[in-house]
């Protein structure tokens, strides 16, 4: 098995500049998990609230190791048919059909049943050989040969026979397809988990992964964020936004506006021109980072006091 | 550093964080990866390889403050000569190590030291703190503690030049190792005796009568709650998938494939529905039951997190749904508004079976299905009124299952205004619950058949 760059992780400040490169702002946590990942060669589990850049820390990594993103939905029911590899069973039965013909070719002369038995049996494996194999994403991800990025997003979504099944997978990077034997990754695939929680996972499951959990982010990280990822905003408003959105969370919400919401935020005030928050510009824009009637509702009634001490201190 | 690491990861163990022998060997790869220089980052490093939940990487970060607070021999004193200066003339040369070393101020080998003789001695293993002294003793002892009362001795009795001095230096320092050895010990070891509360905490919630539960214990509880719930899920889903496993359907093949001259072209796949666990279950609030109603509600609230599509119920003179008050709010709220009947229509009078399960029979007669299992958590004690148990055989009558969850203990079930025994014909089961056990044991009856 192959290993990925090195030079890329040579620190941990190296990851966390690279990461930095490809737009992707984050705490020396995050950085350091990744450069842990890197060096025990093991799959990164990660947690968080949504919209915090879960999904979107496996996609920088591909981009950041210049690697291919294997993506794989976990959802309920996804099965091994899904995820790593079916057998082209329509094709199987049109080969079938087409070379019935030669059936006749190959046991002509035969004598008797049992010799047409065992010159039958010196092709029985022509079905199930790679030819008539569907690899899945997981199966892709193993067979890269330049290595590649994996990842299982929302993880909590699928079945605990499916976890079952990920763990030979995340142990050892190989898989067994009864019909042609066990396969090994050609260079280690680099593996991201994420969960949003909505069921507890094995822990078989988190034994073999690195657990990292991303909160919010601090105020000063949230606003290099937004900096990032929305050029042309200003400074301004950009420290009221982040100061405004960390206002919103300390309230008792059903659905807290997290970094992605953040973002939206800030570029459609950038689109509206906007230079500095008011209680009106406030009010109609509520809708893009609160996804609940009752929580529009509340920030609304809120939002002078609110508006104002974001600017003061922004 | 892999002594010190493996001793941690048995404190942590001791906090009740599950940390099986693979993951020490990959914390102990992972601080070899990172160094151990820097504090901050061994934290985090020592989170990310040994935590599986948040709350487990919590506990982990507060260990880990308590088991690297400050080491000993810090604060070692360093006064008089330096090594090589006029003091160390008389020094090293028939001192035993260990005197030699507080004299030469040698912090790391004084650690070194401790260290290995605190391994001796397993201090994980020390569970009163009567134990502290005799252990601090034992690692003197084995540190060479008599041999530096010998040096003493002899430095005394020698009269050499400045060998009085030394030996009152000596003195000095003696002192100051038994301190540190013995406070040591001490945090060492109210490092277990601290941490190995967790899991006792635990079996005593698991079985404790829940009428006496403190408010801080609820948290923990619902971790418990959470458990139980989640192995009842683990359940469903396995049997959920044994009947879904889809295998070929040769007739249906056939058929599809007529068309095509006979020739099979495509496959046709045998599946059968899913079977999600539907739940309805409806709770008494009123002043009977009092004691445990938190508790039900509770486990009420636990269900409809894991659960998807169970709808829940709350009743004392009248029933209202409160699916959506669990749904929204974080339990202590969720409790509170429930028992003050905030926003509810809730009637907090007398309690009425008679009119809740009719209401039910009324208004939510829809919920409750051919596959519906009715959870219902009370004391059926009606005030002497006709308990009216038609109400219950309606809704009986269209369930796969109705259980009723009855806080008393069964001694006491027909007493008094108790109509327990008129509805019992219309419930499959009626089991005692006031404990988590027995909510253990109602886990398995949800699943069997």
């Amino acid at each position: 098995m192959k290993n990925l760059g090195s030079d890329k992780f040579s620190s941990i400040e190296a990851v966390r500049e690279g990461l930095g490169r490809v737009s992707y702002i984050t705490s020396r946590q995050v950085a350091t998990t990744v450069y842990l990942a890197y060096h025990l060669g093991k799959p990164v589990l990660v947690e968080g609230p949504a919209g915090v850049g879960k999904t979107e820390l496996a996609k920088t990594a591909a981009l950041f190791l210049d690697l291919p993103l294997i993506r794989l939905q976990c959802y309920e029911g996804l099965d091994e048919a899904k995820a790593l590899y079916e057998w082209k069973y329509g094709k199987q039965l049109l080969y079938t059909q087409l070379l019935k013909d030669k059936l006749d070719d190959i046991i002509r002369g035969a004598e008797g049943f049992s010799e047409a038995m065992e010159r039958l049996r010196l092709y029985e494996d022509i079905f199930f050989s790679w030819q008539f194999l569907e690899p899945r994403p997981l199966l892709k991800a193993l067979r890269q040969e330049g290595g590649a990025v994996l990842l299982v997003d929302e993880i909590d979504k699928a079945d605990d026979e499916f976890e079952a099944f990920l763990l030979e997978i995340l142990s050892d990077y190989q898989v067994s397809i009864p019909e042609i034997g066990t396969v090994a990754a050609v260079t280690r695939p680099f593996v991201f988990l994420t969960s949003n929680n909505t069921r507890e996972l094995s822990e078989a499951l988190k034994r073999r992964c690195l657990h990292l959990f991303i909160p919010f982010p601090p105020p000063e990280l949230e606003r290099e964020i937004v900096r990032v990822r929305v050029p042309g905003i200003a400074e301004g408003l950009n420290r009221q936004v982040v100061r405004f959105i960390h206002e919103v969370r300390k309230l008792d919400l059903k659905k807290l506006p997290s970094i992605s919401e953040t973002l939206d935020w800030a570029r459609v005030l950038v689109i509206l021109n906007a230079e500095s928050l008011n209680p009106d510009l406030v009010r109609d824009t509520l809708n893009i980072f609160l996804k609940f009637e009752e929580d529009i509702a509340l920030v609304e009634d809120r939002r002078h006091q609110m508006v104002a001490a974001a600017v003061k201190e922004g | 550093m892999e002594e010190l690491i493996r001793s941690f990861c048995a404190a942590a163990r001791q906090a009740g964080v599950r940390i099986s022998t693979a993951e020490t060997m990959d914390a102990l790869r992972a601080v070899a990866v990172v160094g151990p220089g820097d504090r901050r980052l061994l934290r985090h490093t020592l989170g990310v390889t040994l935590a599986k939940s948040i709350p487990e990487k919590l506990i982990l970060e507060e260990t880990f403050d308590r088991f690297f607070a400050s080491g000993p021999f810090q604060d070692l004193p360093r006064e008089g000569g330096t090594p090589g200066g006029e003091a160390a003339g008389t020094v090293g040369r028939d001192l035993s190590p260990l005197s030699s070393m507080l004299l030469m101020g040698d912090q790391a080998g004084l650690l070194a030291a401790l260290g290995a003789a605190a391994a001796r001695e397993d201090l994980g293993r020390i569970q009163y703190g009567t134990q502290v002294n005799i252990t601090a003793w034992r690692i003197l002892e084995s540190m060479g503690i008599a041999a530096l009362d010998r040096d003493l001795e002899a430095l005394r009795r020698g009269g050499e030049r400045g060998a009085e001095e030394t030996a009152e230096r000596l003195g000095e320092l003696r002192s100051y190792l038994a301190e540190t050895v013995r406070e040591y010990v001490r945090r060492q070891t109210g490092v277990a005796i601290e941490a190995r509360r967790g899991p006792l905490e635990e079996a005593r919630l698991r079985h404790a009568n829940l009428s006496g539960l403190e408010m801080r214990d609820y948290e923990r509880m619902h971790l418990v709650v959470r458990r139980i719930v989640k192995k009842l899920n683990d359940l469903y889903s396995r049997r959920r998938r044994r009947a879904r496993r889809g295998q070929l359907d040769f007739k249906g093949t056939f058929r599809r494939n007529v068309p095509y001259q006979g020739i099979l072209f495509e496959t046709v796949w045998r599946r059968r529905k899913v079977d999600r666990p539907q739940i309805v279950a409806i709770c008494d609030v009123s002043r009977s039951v009092i004691r445990v109603v938190r508790f039900l509600l509770l486990f009420l609230y636990s269900l409809n997190r894991e659960i998807v599509g169970i709808r829940s119920f709350a009743f004392c003179t009248n029933i209202v749904e409160i699916s959506h008050l669990l749904e929204r709010f974080k339990v202590g709220e969720a409790l509170a508004r429930i028992q003050n009947s905030v926003d509810l229509d809730l009637i907090m009078g007398r309690t009425d079976y008679e009119r809740a399960f009719g209401d039910f029979r009324a208004r939510y007669i829809d919920a409750v299905g051919p596959k519906t299992t009715v959870l219902i958590l009370g004391d059926a004690r009606n005030n002497y009124n006709d308990p009216c148990p038609e109400n219950l055989k309606a809704i009986f009558d269209r369930c796969r299952q109705l259980i009723w969850l009855n806080p008393e203990i069964p001694s006491l079930w027909g007493t008094g205004d108790s109509e327990i025994r008129r509805y019992a014909p219309y419930c499959t089961k009626i089991l005692k619950c006031y404990t988590l056990s027995h909510l253990e044991r109602l886990v398995a009856s949800l699943l069997r058949n």
